[in-house]
């Protein structure tokens, strides 16, 4: 297995790969056209002096008549020590200061190498457009031109090889440099745990590009915080809620015990105990239904109701608590929608029941149902001194008692009720809130449509 | 009548056993569930009580065993689990209730009752009486020591209830399951003041008292010599 390679070893490797092509082009290119340019030059060159040959050769047409012309042949032969010439005619050769090179035959200029040295060669005949005519091959000595075409390309392949080394490293620092808030990122993750969720990256360094994800991380941090917080809470307070009746057994059980008693006394205390016992078998069946509900487990059934039916159900059953309390039980609407007949009725009793406690004698409960296209809106509303508002996202959290002078432990409630009411609702794919204001408090559930 | 229970845990194996022989009913324990299937294939038993944790073999099998075998005895499951689909498992196999740990003793005695009475056809009755309280079924009259008593349909629902099983103690969860229809543990006071209301017009006015609060447990219809 390769290992991957990391973000700055890719991209730095991208990079020089990029520089080293782009500087091979040029320097391709470069060399291209200084080999053209010089063909050029040794065209340019080599016909003037076939012109200067042709000249210096007018009319010879046998070897009698070139040896007469041999002197000034030398003069112009002198005068460029790195031009060499042939002359052949009918397979014979009149003169060569070639040092008896193999010449390519057909004529124009070509570029020959032999022996360690390059030459650039001219073939044309002495006389133009003359059939038999004897054939000059000039020769051109051009080492000093490969010599520096050689010295241009070994300067473009250290040229591609620094431009590639260079842009490897700088890539490579920009890439780290660039990710460095990545790697902070990292170390932030790496440090959070159960005892440190409020660590944050600070976002207003960050590049652009990552304050986005920068900003994700912190809400989900604060997030995890939060619901951890909630959990950690939680178990506080179950532990405190179980503490005081387990307290109270434990010692009512000791007192008694410590000397002998009526017989009546016994049967007190045991009383006594049992309802702390069902008190906590109660909390423990409680806790037991939200943790269901808290895994997916709680799954309702669909069955058709008549929510007027429900309520009205309900409102029988607490007709005599309102009554009692002197409150009004009315009901208003109706509405029909797929549910679970025992939890609704569960969460719904919970709501009354909470509302009976909060309404003062004389005010009312007031349950109202609506169905529309998106589906039912059900609300408890009760008269009274209503919740303030920093206090309406509080009341459906476990444990939480709008009420803080109400004892903890009390044979009332442990203050699951509404928790219970919206995992109820919340099964069924709906939501609950509470508004209050201007002496009313209205709880409201919304369930969806359910075909 | 006779009864078997198949329950590991000594302790409540133990209470469970001095409660219901306390109830009047003669009771036979199993701790295994080797023993407690092989108890319950015999016949011998008007009702089982099965745990379903059970050491070697779990209450569903020694069910399944009974089922196959064609017993149709009245199986009670006791669960310390609340999953719904042990519930529905349970349910599936032929039990004929459950009863999630931790259940109150008042609760569990009812449904035994209940499971008891239901395999007997009881005769139609047309009036309930206790000492001189008399409830005409068909007219919905009552009436005591001659005295006309006028209740509310839920009120006259719920002394029914307490005259039809009097001498038992009601859980206030099965009153409200039986007479409200709410089958679910609320921690309202309703049933008290139900109860307190139907006092009021059965009992108050008379020195003999019938309907009895067992703290802690629930409400009893009983004539009590005191």
């Amino acid at each position: 297995m390769i290992r991957r390679l990391s973000l700055a070893s890719r991209l730095a490797l991208l990079f020089a790969a990029c520089t080293a092509v782009v500087s091979l082009l040029a320097g391709v290119l470069f060399n291209r056209a200084s080999e053209a340019h010089f063909l050029e030059l040794d065209q340019q060159l080599l016909d003037s002096k076939l012109m200067a040959l042709r000249g210096a050769l007018q009319g010879v047409d046998s070897p009698q008549a070139f040896a007469q012309h041999q002197a000034p042949l030398h003069a112009e032969l002198s005068r460029q020590p790195d031009l060499t010439l042939r002359v052949t005619a009918a397979g014979q050769r009149w003169f060569d200061s070639t040092a008896s090179l193999t010449l390519p035959e057909s004529p124009g200029l070509h570029s020959l190498r032999q022996a360690g040295t390059d030459y650039r060669v001219l073939n044309a005949p002495l006389i133009a457009g003359q059939a038999g005519s004897p054939q000059l091959s000039l020769l051109l000595d051009i080492t000093h031109h490969q010599h520096f075409l050689q010295r241009m390309q070994h300067l473009i392949w250290l040229t591609v090889g620094l431009s590639a080394l260079a842009t490897a490293l700088l890539g490579a620092w920009a890439a780290r440099s660039g990710l460095r808030p990545l790697r902070r990122m990292g170390e932030v993750a790496a440090s959070v745990s159960a005892n440190s969720l409020t660590q944050r990256l600070p976002q207003q360094h960050m590049p652009a590009e990552l304050a986005e994800l920068a900003q994700a991380f912190n809400a989900m941090l604060g997030r995890l915080d939060d619901a951890f917080q909630r959990l950690s809470a939680f178990s506080a307070d179950i532990a405190h809620e179980l503490r005081t009746p387990l307290s109270n057994l434990l010692t009512h059980t000791q007192v008694i015990l410590t000397q002998p008693r009526p017989l009546e006394d016994y049967r007190e205390a045991l009383h006594s105990n049992l309802e702390e016992l069902q008190w906590m078998a109660q909390l423990v069946n409680d806790m037991l239904y939200l943790a269901k509900a808290d895994h997916g487990l709680l799954t309702p059934k669909r069955e058709p109701l008549a929510l007027a039916d429900e309520v009205e159900a309900l409102l029988e059953f607490f007709a005599l608590l309102a009554e009692d309390a002197n409150v009004r039980l009315v009901r208003e609407g109706a509405a029909y929608t797929r549910g679970d007949r025992g939890m609704l009725r569960r969460a719904l009793s919970n709501l009354l029941d909470n509302a009976l406690r909060f309404t003062p004698a004389g005010g009312e409960v007031r349950v109202t149902m609506l169905e529309d296209a998106h589906g039912v809106r059900l609300a408890v509303e009760n008269t009274g001194d209503g919740i303030p508002a920093q206090l309406l996202p509080r009341l459906f959290d476990r444990f939480y008692r709008a009420d803080p002078a109400r004892r903890e432990g009390s044979s009332e409630h442990a203050g699951l009720g509404l928790a219970i009411t919206q995992s109820i609702v919340r099964a069924h794919g709906g939501r609950i809130f509470c508004e209050s204001a201007a002496g009313v408090t209205r709880f409201v559930i919304e369930l969806p449509r359910v075909s | 009548m006779k009864l078997l229970i198949v329950e590991d845990q000594p302790k409540t194996g133990h209470y469970l056993r001095q409660g219901l022989a306390e109830a009047g009913f003669t009771t036979e324990l199993a701790i295994d569930g080797t023993t407690g299937q092989h108890l319950a294939l015999s016949g011998d038993y008007d009702l089982v009580i099965l745990d379903v944790m059970l050491p070697d073999r779990d209450g569903w099998q020694i069910l399944q065993a009974v089922r196959a075998a064609g017993l149709d005895v009245p199986v009670l499951f006791l669960t310390a689990r609340d999953a719904v689909e042990d519930r529905v498992h349970g349910l599936e196999l032929g039990a004929d209730d459950y009863l999630v740990k931790p259940f109150a003793f008042s609760e569990l005695l009812a449904r035994v009752r209940s499971l008891l009475r239901r395999g007997s056809s009881a005769p139609q009755e047309t009036a309930l009486q206790l000492a001189d309280l008399r409830l005409d079924l068909i007219r919905r009259r009552v009436e005591r020591d001659g005295q006309r008593i006028d209740l509310t349909a839920k009120e006259f629902s719920l002394l029914e209830l307490l005259l039809r099983r009097q001498g038992e103690v009601l859980p206030k969860s099965l009153i409200a399951s039986q007479v409200w229809d709410m089958n679910f543990d609320s921690d309202t006071n309703i049933i008290e003041v139900a109860i307190r209301r139907l006092r009021l017009k059965v009992d108050d006015n008379f020195p003999n008292k019938l309907i009895h609060t067992v703290r802690g447990m629930g409400y009893v219809l009983e004539e009590r010599s005191n």
